[in-house]
């Protein structure tokens, strides 16, 4: 290979802004990995209910409530025992007397923890859990169902492992792609710019690729409000997350038919170049050439291996979610209650994993790869980038200008 | 403390189906709803039972552990509310609950679901205790009257209690001597007793 003009390391500004991006992400990562831990994962009292008097401060009569409530509880028993029902209306609560909830600050699991605890009384008289399914003379759907503790699993599945998984990987994945850039620094078009171009890829092909992004982008950044927005928007207050979470819930929906729609015409227009051959291999066993200035750059194609992981994870990833969606938009029409429920955990599975993926295709199409941008966006690339990076291709196109 | 439960003897449900309607009435609960049912199982044998259900207001409620929106809310008496206002309708409350309770509105535009809605233990939701604003999305508030939930209050036979947990258990147990036979608490494990091994 000729000499290298260009280096990865000398794109400074480049690498102090990976390492800044790498130090957030750590931070980040840390964060994360303290809220797997900080054991706040049980549901815990928000409100508590107190007696107030017409007029009069509240309180101090928390154990009022409660008397009347138990008071009331005895009614229900044997009529031989509490006697005949009560004649005044308003019988538990006296007259001007309500009771109302005020919220509760702080987490403290002192009170489901007590309530999980019973006696031995109380434990002989429990009926196994059990799924219980029998009929029901009432026309809804899902009328029948007694019991399914698998929602105790699915609730584990989703709100602890998937979604604290799924910002470890997404988070990690970005982390290291930053350390990446401060380390190496951009993949430079070593031999500097030709200052010639080669037509890569025609309008049609531009146009879908950004449609087909536009969406993804909009589907993740959608799905990111619906699955983190606890963590990353109430903070800053409940109505502004039932706010997002509206406009995500919609975001998503209108960016489904762009997105669907691009992954096909993608898959119809590139497929044929993406099937996998044993160049691929030569190329994934040299790591692209991307850890080095001086090459060697293994030969490729049109696309080389690690665009054809980028096309493939964007086909079968794009048809798994897409599938799953559809399947969730329409309750009860495709699948049944149990499995809606584990298909929609497969679709938070995968989506993590897809936007981890897309964000290392973001960074080598941006600031990971000097010229590789020009490929989608004017749709024209450098000479000597297209020699670098994709050898046999720009043969074929020689070949072809000079039959010409 | 109470702890406020439900518990359906299923030895003296007869399927009326009385706490379902009575509960559609008071509340108003829209159409394609309803916040209670009775299921019968093994119908037609001779261990055929009915049992009433409907939101169990778990402890530990995994509703609320994966609602993406804090829509979903527990108070110390163990009542499980939700605020309509934040809903978005993905579904992950009914898919995480063990007894099917989440009900949503006839599926909207492009299958959405609408706002959630269940059994708020006639205990209304976040706006102002007996308001308009709070009838029209929750129904009746009963607690702030000091009174218990209609569906129970209403059974013919008692088979449905509800109230503080120790004192609906005594009842219970209490019976089931009298008449020396019952088949347990329907549910109770589930919702309020997850990690006891029984
Ligand atoms: C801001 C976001 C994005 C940028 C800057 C970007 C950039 C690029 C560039 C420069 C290429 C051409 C690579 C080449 O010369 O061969 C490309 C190709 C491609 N892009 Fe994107 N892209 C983005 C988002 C996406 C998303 C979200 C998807 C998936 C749905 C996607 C799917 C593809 C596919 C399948 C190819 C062809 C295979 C490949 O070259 O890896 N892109 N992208």
């Amino acid at each position: 290979m000729s000499d290298v003009i260009v280096r990865g390391r000398d794109f400074t500004a480049y690498r102090i802004g990976g390492a800044i991006a790498a130090a957030l992400l750590f931070a980040a990562l840390l964060w994360q990995t303290y809220e797997i831990f900080d054991g706040d994962a049980m549901t815990v009292p928000e409100t508590s209910w107190t007696a107030v008097n017409d007029g009069e401060g509240s309180g101090e009569n928390a154990v009022l409530a409660d008397d009347i409530l138990v008071a009331r509880t005895r009614l229900l028993d044997e009529r031989f025992k509490t006697g005949p029902s009560p004649e005044e209306p308003g019988f538990a609560a006296q007259a001007g007397q309500t009771l109302v909830e005020e919220p509760i600050d702080g987490y403290s699991k002192a009170l489901p923890e007590a309530w999980m605890t019973g006696d031995a009384e109380m434990l002989r008289m429990l009926r196994p859990g059990q799924r219980t399914e029998g009929l029901s003379s009432l026309p809804y759907v899902n009328a029948a169902l007694f019991e399914r503790p698998e929602g105790r699993d699915w609730r584990l599945g989703m709100a602890d492992f998937i979604t604290h998984l799924g910002a470890l990987v997404i988070l990690g994945f970005a982390f290291l792609l930053a350390l990446l850039l401060a380390i190496r620094g951009r993949v430079p078009i070593a031999e500097g710019r030709a200052r010639t171009k080669v037509k890569r890829f025609g309008f049609l092909e531009r146009a879908t690729h950004w449609m087909t992004a536009t969406s993804f982008i909009g589907l993740a950044l959608t799905g990111i409000v619906i699955a983190y927005g606890e963590t990353l928007i109430l903070p800053f207050g409940g109505d502004l997350l039932g706010q997002a979470g509206w406009i995500a819930t919609w975001g998503h929906a209108v960016c489904f038919p762009p997105f669907a729609f691009g992954i096909l015409i993608m898959g119809i227009m590139w497929v044929g170049r993406n099937i996998p051959d044993r160049l691929d291999w030569i190329w994934l066993k040299n790591g692209g050439g991307l850890f080095s200035d001086e090459g060697p750059n293994p030969p490729a194609k049109k696309f080389n291996a690690g665009q054809k992981l980028i096309f493939w994870s964007a086909m079968l990833g794009g048809i798994l979610m897409v599938g799953t969606g559809v399947m969730l938009m329409f309750p009860f029409f495709f699948l049944g209650l149990e499995a809606q429920a584990w298909v929609m955990l497969g679709h938070a599975t995968v989506a993590t994993f897809l936007i981890a993926i897309f964000i290392g295709h973001i960074y080598i199409g941006t600031v990971g790869m000097q010229g590789a941008i020009d490929a989608m966006w004017s749709g024209r690339v450098d000479r000597n980038w297209a020699k670098e990076h994709h050898e046999l291709w720009l043969k074929d196109i020689e070949k072809e200008e000079t039959a010409r | 403390m109470a702890r406020l439960k439900f518990l359906c003897d299923a030895d003296r449900c007869i399927e009326c189906n009385a706490c379902a309607t009575v509960c559609k009435n008071e509340h108003e609960v829209p159409w394609g709803m309803v916040r209670r049912r009775v299921v019968t199982i093994n119908d037609g044998e001779t261990d055929e039972r009915s049992v009433a259900v409907s939101c169990m207001h778990c402890t530990d409620a995994p509703c609320v552990a994966v609602c993406p929106t804090s829509t979903l809310y527990q108070t110390d008496l163990g009542i499980v509310l939700h605020d309509k206002d934040n809903c978005i309708g993905c579904g992950y409350c009914f898919y995480a609950c063990p007894f099917g309770a989440p009900q949503f509105p006839e599926a909207t535009l492009m299958g959405s679901r609408g706002k959630m809605d269940k059994c708020t233990y006639c205990a209304g939701g976040p706006e102002e205790n007996g308001s308009e604003a709070e009838f029209k999305k929750y129904g009746r508030n009963r607690i702030a009257e000091g009174k218990l939930p209609i569906c129970a209050e209403v059974c013919s036979t008692r088979a449905l209690l509800a109230g503080d947990g120790d004192v609906v258990g005594e009842i219970y147990r209490e019976r089931v001597i009298h008449r020396g036979y019952g088949s347990g608490a329907w549910g109770w494990k589930t919702a309020y007793y997850p990690d006891e091994k029984s």
